[in-house]
C-alpha cells in the first residue's frame, strides 16, 4: 500500500516538476510580483476546478436560500419567530454549503499539495549566500561502523569542506560543515562504500529554486521534496539534506508566503467568480 | 474511473491529515468552502445578536412614536384573497351544483354576498377603489388608458415613466444623470398606508395599480401596469422561418429567422439603448440547435437550455449590456412551437428581472429580490398572461392555459409565504389569472359566441368551471393556513364576467351622427390619427367612455365648457341610449352615465364625459378601443378574447365571501377599505367614500 502510494507520488512529482519548469520566471521577477501572479492564476484555476468538481446547481440553490433568509431577517424583523426561523435556516444552509464543498475540496487537495510543494521550493527557503556556512547531512540505511568512515564528500569548487565528516551513529547520520563559494546550482558528489550519490546545492542571492533534501523512497518525504529523485529503497544512502536559510520578507518565508498566496488566490477566486459563472 | 476518484479523494484527505506545512492545506478551494460557510454563519449570528440587542430600542420606539388606534383590533390578522373577475352568477350556480366545497364552507361559516363593482367595472378602476375606499373621481383612475390632452395619443392612466431630466452629451453618447422618474397617477391613499401609520404590518401582493410601489410599513409587490423590459404592457416575440401573411400581430412581433442546417439564430429585442438613441433597441443574440422533431438546445448568454416542443422553459435570465456595469436584466420563457417543416419559437414578453429589477416593482426594493431567491424567478409583468399571443393565433389554448397555471402557482407560493411570515396585520393577494382565463375561454362557455368553434377542444370544454374549481381549491388551502390564527378571511372579486359577442365602434357611431370627422383614407390608422379635430365634438378612446372635445381640456378642443358641453353630453347620451343592434334588435346600453353626475372629487374632470354601461354581450369594439374608425358600428367579436366585463356594473357584480358574517345591504368594493380599517380599530379617514360593513357581530 505504502509502496504504491510512493510510486504514485513520485509519478505525480514528475508531472509537477515538468509543470514546475513554467515557474522559472519566478527566478527573475520580483518576489512579490511573482507570488501575486502565481496566486491569481492559482485562484482562477482553482475556481474552474471548483466549478467542474462541485454540484453547482445545489450550491446555487443553497446560496439563494441563504440570500432569501438574510433578506427575510431584514424584511420581517418585527416578527421574532420569523427571524429566528430564518437564522436557524441560515445556519443549516451554511452547513449544507460546507457539505457541498467537501468533494471539490478533497479533489483539489491533490493538485494543490503538489503545487504547494513546487512553490515552497521558491518561496520557503533562500539559497546559501556566497561565503556562508551550512551543514550537509547524509542519512544512511543500516548501522555506521565507527572503525572507519564509510562516506566521503567529494571535493567541489563551489564549496569548501570546513569540517567533517562527523558521524552520529545513533541517528545513522553523517554531517559536513561546508562554506559556499560559487553561485549557481551545483551537484555535490558523495561516495559511500564504493557507490556514488548526488545532491543539488543552490548558492547565491535573490530567488532560486531550492531543494533542501534529496528524499528517501517514502511517499511523504517525496511529497515534501519533489525536485530530486528519491533514493532507491535498497540504497545505502537514504537521504541527503542541506540546511538552507529561510526566506525573510513580509510575503515570503516559512509562514508568510503561504498565507499571502492563500489570501490573494482566494480574493482572485471570489473576484473572478462572476466572470466564470461559478457559484461558491 | 470511480475507483480512481475515490483514490484521489482518499489521498487528498490523507495528505490533509498529515502534520506538516503541506498538511495545513489551505488552498483557495478550502477557502471557498470554509470562507463562504463561515461568512453565512457569521451573518446569522451577527444578525441574531443585532436583533436581540436592538429589539428593546425598536420596541420602545414603536411604543413612544407610533400612532395608537383608539380601538382594539378585532382580529390579529386580516387576509384578503382577491380573485379577479370571479362572477357572482357563475359562483352561485357552481355552489348550487356542489362544485365549490371550500367556498360553500366559507359561506356556511360566514357569508357570501354579491359585491358591487365600480363604474366602469374594470380592474384598474375597481382595484383602485378597493385600495383607496374612494370613487374614481378621487383616485383618478377611469380606464386603462386616457387620451393625452395635447396629442390625443393614448397613455397609461395609472403610471408615467419619464427618462431622467438631465443628461451629459459626449459625442453620440448621452449619459443620463439619475434614474428614470416613475410616477404613480393614482391619487388618494391606499388603506394600507393608513394602517402603516398605526404601525400595522402590511403585505400587499400583486394588487393592480400599485406600480410604482409606494412606501408602507410592510412589503409590497406591484402588479397591473408594471411594464415589460421594453416599456410596453407586454410584447411577445415569435421567431419563425415561415412568412406570415397576417401582418404585424397586436401585442407582439414576428422575427423571420433563417435555418442553417440544424441551427437557427435570433435576437431578443430589449429596451432602447440608454446612451445612444441612434442605435435603436438593445438586443441579445441566441442560438437554437435543433435535435429532431421534439427537442432543441437554446444557447443564450453563457447558458444552454433544453427546449422541448410544446413545453415552456423555466424563466431564462436575459442581460442587455451597453457599457460594462450598465446592464438591464430581464427574464422570459421560451416555447418551442415547431421544428418541421417550419421552425417556430415563441418567447414571452421579457419581464423585469425580479432579482435585478430595473424599475421599482416592490417595496422595499429588496422584497422582489427576496421572493426571487425564495421561490425562483417569477412573472413581474402587470398583465403576466399573454392574452395577445392567443388572440393573434401564435399560441394555442393549452399554451395559454399553461401560462395561467404557472403564474397562479408562482403567486400561490408567494401568498402562502406571506401568510407564514405575517401572522399579525394585513395580507392581501390578488390572483388575476382568473380574469385572463375567463376573457380567453368564454367562447367555450357561451354556446352563441361568434368565436366558438364547431369542435371544442376536449381539454377546454369546461375550462371556466375548472377555473372556479381551481380557485375553490386555492380558497381551501388558504383557509387551512388561516385555521386557528384569529384571522378574518375575505375572498372577493373586483367584478364579474359576461360574454362579449359584439363590438360597438363608438367612433363610427359618432361619425354617423355628425360628432366626429375622420379622413376616409386614414380610417385604419390607430390612435385617432385621421380625425379632424377642428370639426370633431366627441371621440372614443379606451374601453369605457366618450370624451367631449372640450376647449379647456384638449389642445384642439372646439366645445366650450359649461352649457355647451353639458348639452352635448346629454344629447349624445340620449341618442346612444336608443341604440339597438340591427342583428337582433337588442338594446346595446343599459345605462349611459354622465361623469359629473356619478363621480365626485377633485379628478372628475379627467374622466370620460360619458361612461357607457353596456348590456351583456356588448362592449366597445377592438378598433374603437385603439382609436381606429371603421365603416360599421357593429362587429362580431371573433377573437379568442371572448368574455368581458366592460359593461354596466349591474351586469357583472363581483363576489364577497368572508369567514365571519357580514351584516350589510348591498356591500360594495368601495366599502372594503373602511371596513378593514374598522376591523383593526383604526379611524376611517373622511375622504373615503365607502361605508363600514358590520363584520362578525350579530
Amino acid at each position: 500500500m505504502t509502496s504504491t502510494l510512493t510510486t504514485i507520488v513520485i509519478t505525480l512529482n514528475a508531472v509537477a516538476n515538468a509543470f514546475g519548469q513554467c515557474l522559472a520566471p519566478i527566478g527573475w521577477l520580483p518576489e512579490g510580483l511573482s507570488l501575486t501572479l502565481v496566486a491569481v492564476v492559482t485562484g482562477i484555476a482553482t475556481l474552474k476546478m471548483f466549478k467542474y468538481t462541485s454540484n453547482q446547481r445545489a450550491i446555487a440553490r443553497v446560496r439563494r436560500e441563504i440570500r432569501a433568509n438574510l433578506l427575510a431577517i431584514k424584511l420581517f424583523k418585527e416578527n421574532l419567530p420569523v427571524t429566528l426561523a430564518a437564522q436557524r435556516k441560515l445556519l443549516v444552509a451554511a452547513l449544507r454549503l460546507l457539505g457541498l464543498a467537501v468533494v471539490p475540496m478533497a479533489v483539489m487537495t491533490v493538485p494543490m499539495v503538489f503545487l504547494l510543494a513546487q512553490l515552497a521550493q521558491w518561496y520557503q527557503w533562500a539559497p546559501i549566500p556566497v561565503g556562508d556556512d551550512t551543514v550537509i547531512t547524509l542519512r544512511l540505511a543500516g548501522e555506521i561502523r565507527p572503525s572507519r568512515p564509510v562516506v566521503k564528500l567529494l571535493p567541489h569548487d563551489a564549496i569548501e569542506d570546513l569540517s567533517g565528516p562527523v558521524s552520529i551513529a545513533s541517528l545513522q547520520q553523517v554531517c559536513w560543515n561546508v562554506r559556499a563559494h560559487q553561485p549557481g546550482y551545483h551537484s555535490l558528489q558523495f561516495e559511500a562504500e564504493g557507490e556514488r550519490y548526488e545532491k543539488q546545492i543552490a548558492i547565491g542571492d535573490g530567488v532560486m529554486r531550492v531543494s533542501p533534501q534529496r528524499p528517501s523512497r517514502d511517499w511523504y518525504e517525496a511529497l515534501l521534496y519533489p525536485w530530486e529523485k528519491p533514493f532507491d529503497a535498497q540504497s545505502r544512502v537514504q537521504a541527503i539534506s542541506i540546511e538552507y536559510p529561510e526566506r525573510d520578507s513580509w510575503i515570503a518565508g516559512t509562514d508568510s508566503w503561504i498565507a499571502y498566496w492563500f489570501i490573494v488566490s482566494l480574493v482572485a477566486g471570489f473576484a473572478f467568480r462572476g466572470v466564470f459563472g461559478v457559484h461558491l | 474511473m470511480t475507483r480512481l476518484i475515490r483514490w484521489l479523494v482518499l489521498t487528498g484527505v490523507g495528505i490533509a491529515q498529515t502534520p506538516d506545512w503541506a498538511s495545513a492545506y489551505i488552498g483557495p478551494g478550502a477557502g471557498f468552502a470554509v470562507g463562504g460557510s463561515f461568512l453565512v454563519m457569521f451573518a446569522a449570528v451577527f444578525s441574531a445578536v443585532a436583533m436581540f440587542l436592538s429589539w428593546p430600542i425598536r420596541y420602545l420606539w414603536r411604543v413612544v412614536f407610533r400612532k395608537r388606534s383608539p380601538k382594539k383590533p378585532r382580529f390579529r390578522r386580516v387576509v384578503v384573497l382577491g380573485l379577479d373577475g370571479l362572477d357572482y352568477g357563475l359562483t352561485v350556480r357552481f355552489l348550487e351544483e356542489g362544485k365549490l366545497p371550500n367556498l360553500a364552507m366559507l359561506q356556511h361559516r360566514g357569508c357570501f354576498r354579491p359585491l358591487g363593482s365600480t363604474l366602469p367595472p374594470i380592474s384598474p378602476v375597481a382595484w383602485s377603489t378597493f385600495q383607496t375606499g374612494t370613487n374614481p373621481g378621487k383616485h383618478n383612475i377611469f380606464d386603462f388608458i386616457v387620451p393625452d390632452e395635447h396629442t390625443y395619443q393614448p397613455k397609461l392612466s395609472s403610471v408615467e415613466v419619464r427618462p431622467p431630466r438631465r443628461a451629459i452629451r459626449l459625442g453620440p453618447f448621452r449619459f443620463p444623470l439619475g434614474r428614470p422618474e416613475v410616477r404613480m397617477l393614482r391619487k388618494s391613499q391606499p388603506f394600507w398606508a393608513v394602517l402603516s401609520d398605526y404601525g400595522i404590518f402590511n403585505c400587499v401582493l400583486r394588487v393592480p395599480i400599485t406600480f410604482p410601489a409606494e412606501k408602507l410599513h410592510g412589503v409590497q409587490l406591484s402588479a397591473m401596469c408594471v411594464p415589460d423590459i421594453r416599456g410596453s404592457q407586454g410584447t411577445f416575440s415569435l421567431f419563425t422561418t415561415r412568412r406570415r401573411n397576417d401582418g404585424t400581430p397586436t401585442g407582439g412581433e414576428v422575427q423571420i429567422v433563417q435555418r442553417q442546417g440544424n441551427t437557427v439564430r435570433g435576437e431578443l429585442v430589449g429596451p432602447d439603448h440608454p446612451l445612444r438613441k441612434d442605435r435603436g433597441p438593445l438586443k441579445v443574440s441566441f442560438t437554437v440547435t435543433i435535435r429532431g422533431n421534439q427537442w432543441a438546445d437554446l444557447r443564450i448568454g453563457r447558458a444552454t437550455y433544453e427546449l422541448r416542443r410544446g413545453e415552456y422553459t423555466s424563466w431564462v435570465p436575459v442581460c442587455f449590456r451597453t457599457f460594462p456595469r450598465v446592464q438591464v436584466h430581464g427574464v422570459c420563457r421560451f416555447l418551442l412551437l415547431a421544428t418541421e417543416p417550419e421552425f417556430e419559437l415563441y418567447a414571452t414578453p421579457i419581464n423585469i428581472d425580479p432579482e435585478n429589477p430595473a424599475l421599482p416593482i416592490g417595496y422595499p426594493a429588496v422584497y422582489p429580490i427576496y421572493l426571487a431567491n425564495k421561490q425562483g424567478s417569477y412573472a413581474t409583468l402587470g398583465l403576466a398572461e399573454d392574452t395577445w399571443g392567443l388572440n393573434e393565433h401564435v399560441l394555442e389554448d393549452h399554451h395559454f392555459y399553461q401560462q395561467c397555471l404557472d403564474t397562479d402557482r408562482e403567486r400561490e407560493e408567494m401568498f402562502f409565504d406571506a401568510l407564514e411570515k405575517v401572522p399579525r396585520g394585513l395580507c392581501v393577494c390578488v390572483f388575476d389569472g382568473s380574469d385572463r382565463l375567463q376573457h380567453m375561454f368564454w367562447r367555450y362557455h357561451d354556446p352563441q359566441h361568434p368565436a366558438r368553434p364547431v369542435e371544442i377542444p376536449s381539454d377546454h370544454v369546461t375550462a371556466i368551471e375548472d377555473l372556479y374549481r381551481r380557485m375553490d381549491a386555492l380558497v381551501g388551502r388558504t383557509m387551512a393556513r388561516c385555521e386557528g390564527t384569529d384571522t378574518l378571511l375575505m375572498v372577493l372579486s373586483d367584478h364579474g364576467f359576461t360574454t362579449f359577442r359584439r363590438g360597438v365602434d363608438l367612433n363610427r357611431w359618432l361619425e354617423e351622427n355628425g360628432y366626429l370627422v375622420v379622413d376616409d383614407t386614414r380610417r385604419g390608422e390607430e390612435y385617432l390619427a385621421g380625425v379632424d379635430w377642428s370639426r370633431t365634438q366627441a371621440f372614443a378612446l379606451g374601453l369605457t367612455g366618450i370624451f367631449i372635445n372640450r376647449q379647456n381640456k384638449f389642445a384642439h378642443g372646439i366645445v366650450a365648457d359649461g352649457v355647451d358641453t353639458e348639452k352635448l353630453r346629454t344629447e349624445i347620451a340620449e341618442k346612444l341610449a336608443l341604440l339597438t343592434d340591427p342583428m337582433n334588435g337588442q338594446r346595446v346600453f343599459r345605462h349611459i352615465y354622465q361623469a359629473p353626475k356619478v363621480y365626485r372629487g377633485g379628478y372628475v374632470d379627467q374622466a370620460p364625459d360619458l361612461i357607457l354601461g353596456y348590456e351583456s354581450g356588448y362592449r366597445v369594439s377592438w378598433d374603437a378601443a385603439v382609436g381606429r374608425t371603421t365603416t360599421a358600428v357593429f362587429h362580431h367579436n371573433t377573437k379568442a378574447w371572448s368574455g368581458d366585463h366592460c359593461v354596466d356594473p349591474s351586469v357583472v357584480p363581483g363576489i364577497l365571501f368572508c369567514n365571519q358574517p357580514i351584516h350589510a345591504e348591498n356591500p360594495r368594493l368601495l366599502d372594503i377599505a373602511p371596513t378593514i380599517l374598522n376591523v383593526f380599530g383604526v379611524p376611517v379617514p373622511d375622504y373615503m367614500d365607502g361605508r363600514t360593513l358590520d363584520v362578525g357581530s350579530s
